[in-house]
């Protein structure tokens, strides 16, 4: 996995972490950004993926 | 003798804002100068413009948070804030000459509960409004970062095919003037009022003003004019740290980082929580950074930013406390 991908992932751990100790009227900010995080997680790790299969220009 | 002191304490606190000015209010036009949208004079003037109409538009629920939701209000003496703006000014000067873009608002915060610990003991904070201003040191940068990347990201995508590159980069140089001036309304709507909420706070506790009063008007024009003279002054190593050696900013890459920045800063200001505009625009600076390549960001610069951060409010505490404890033996 790219290091992206890797540093998204743990920000997405990080909001997870703090969501319990967000005031319960803010909870879903957190729950959304970590939520946000997973997906571009993903996103940049489908996009490391598929920059290494194309073959070099010539 | 109290009417002199309390002149004193609130010059003190317009002090603070002043160098809250020059260390904090740079960051909303670093962007805009490094990417020589808008000369230094003139970035500055849009900036403070954009601050003092902020009151019209956020009201002034941030200053209310300071007031109540960090230290009990039955401990807020004259010496109390007198000590909590020493240790927040000593704090904000030590990391100005380190050329770090470290949070104003941080350390007022830390300076107000270092200054209650000295005198009273940890039973006087209130740990509820403490923890929100905590989990939003991370959240905000963290908010900031992710929505300056999609931002980002959205914009390269829809221009990739363009073949018109320098009219598109004068589109985004001109779009930079409007976030810029989202961004200094963001800005004017969360850190001018954190010395509003310190005034506001001192003249509940000398009973010049009722339990739940509302913030005067004369403590907002002076808390506003004192920034925009900070901003005037100085700040020039911070917008260097911010525009150029986080990461490389074009002019696309500042429209989103302050657009970003201003969204999240429009968010915390309406839900009352005083976070660090230092902190959210680096965020989205970073972020910025990370759409192109993770290694566009020098993670060192960083590093070094995410350690101030964390001593911020411990530092600060730690010098209001002795300069309550300093107070004392006069």
């Amino acid at each position: 996995m790219d290091r992206r991908a890797l540093f998204f992932l743990g920000a997405a751990f990080v909001c997870l972490v703090l969501t319990p100790l967000t005031p319960t009227d803010l909870r879903w900010f957190a729950l959304v950004l970590a939520g946000v995080y997973l997906v571009l997680a993903a996103a940049s790790a489908l996009d490391n993926r598929s920059r290494r299969r194309q073959p070099p220009r010539r | 003798m109290q009417t002199l002191a309390l002149v004193v304490v609130v010059a003190l606190a317009l002090g603070f804002d002043f160098v809250n000015g020059f260390h904090d209010a740079a960051n909303s036009i670093a962007t805009v100068v490094s990417t020589r949208v808008l000369s230094p004079r003139f970035a500055v003037a849009w900036a403070a413009f954009f601050n003092f109409i902020a009151f019209f538009v956020f009201g002034t629920h941030v200053a209310n948070t300071i007031a109540n939701d960090v230290v009990d209000q039955s401990v807020i003496s004259i010496g109390l804030i007198f000590a909590a703006l020493v240790g927040a000014i000593a704090w904000n000067l030590i990391t100005f000459f380190l050329g770090l873009p470290t949070s104003s608002s941080h350390a007022l915060i830390g300076g107000m509960a270092g200054a209650a610990v000295a005198k009273a003991g940890f039973g006087v904070l209130v740990w509820e409004g403490l923890r929100t201003i905590a989990v939003f040191i991370v959240l905000a940068p963290l908010a900031g970062l992710a929505a300056s990347f999609v931002l980002m990201v959205i914009v390269m995508w829809s221009v990739h095919r363009s073949k018109k590159v320098e009219p598109l980069n004068r589109g985004f140089r001109r779009m930079q003037l409007v976030s810029a001036g989202a961004y200094s309304l963001g800005h004017g709507a969360n850190d001018a009022q954190k010395t509003m909420g310190v005034i506001l706070a001192l003249l509940i506790a000398t009973g010049e003003l009722g339990k739940n009063a509302e913030v005067p008007f004369w403590v907002v024009l002076s808390c506003h004019a004192a920034i925009a003279l900070g901003t005037l002054t100085g700040g020039w190593r911070i917008v260097k740290t911010m525009g150029s050696k986080l990461t490389r900013i074009k002019p696309v890459g500042g429209v989103c980082a302050e657009s970003a920045a201003a969204a999240m800063l429009f968010f915390t200001s309406a839900q009352g929580i005083p976070v660090s505009t230092t902190h959210t625009i680096t965020g989205g600076i970073v972020g910025v950074g990370a759409s192109q390549r993770l290694a566009a960001v020098r993670w060192g610069v960083a590093q070094r930013v995410v350690w101030a951060w964390v001593f911020t409010i411990p530092g600060a505490a730690v010098m209001a406390a002795a300069s309550y404890g300093i107070l004392q033996l006069f």
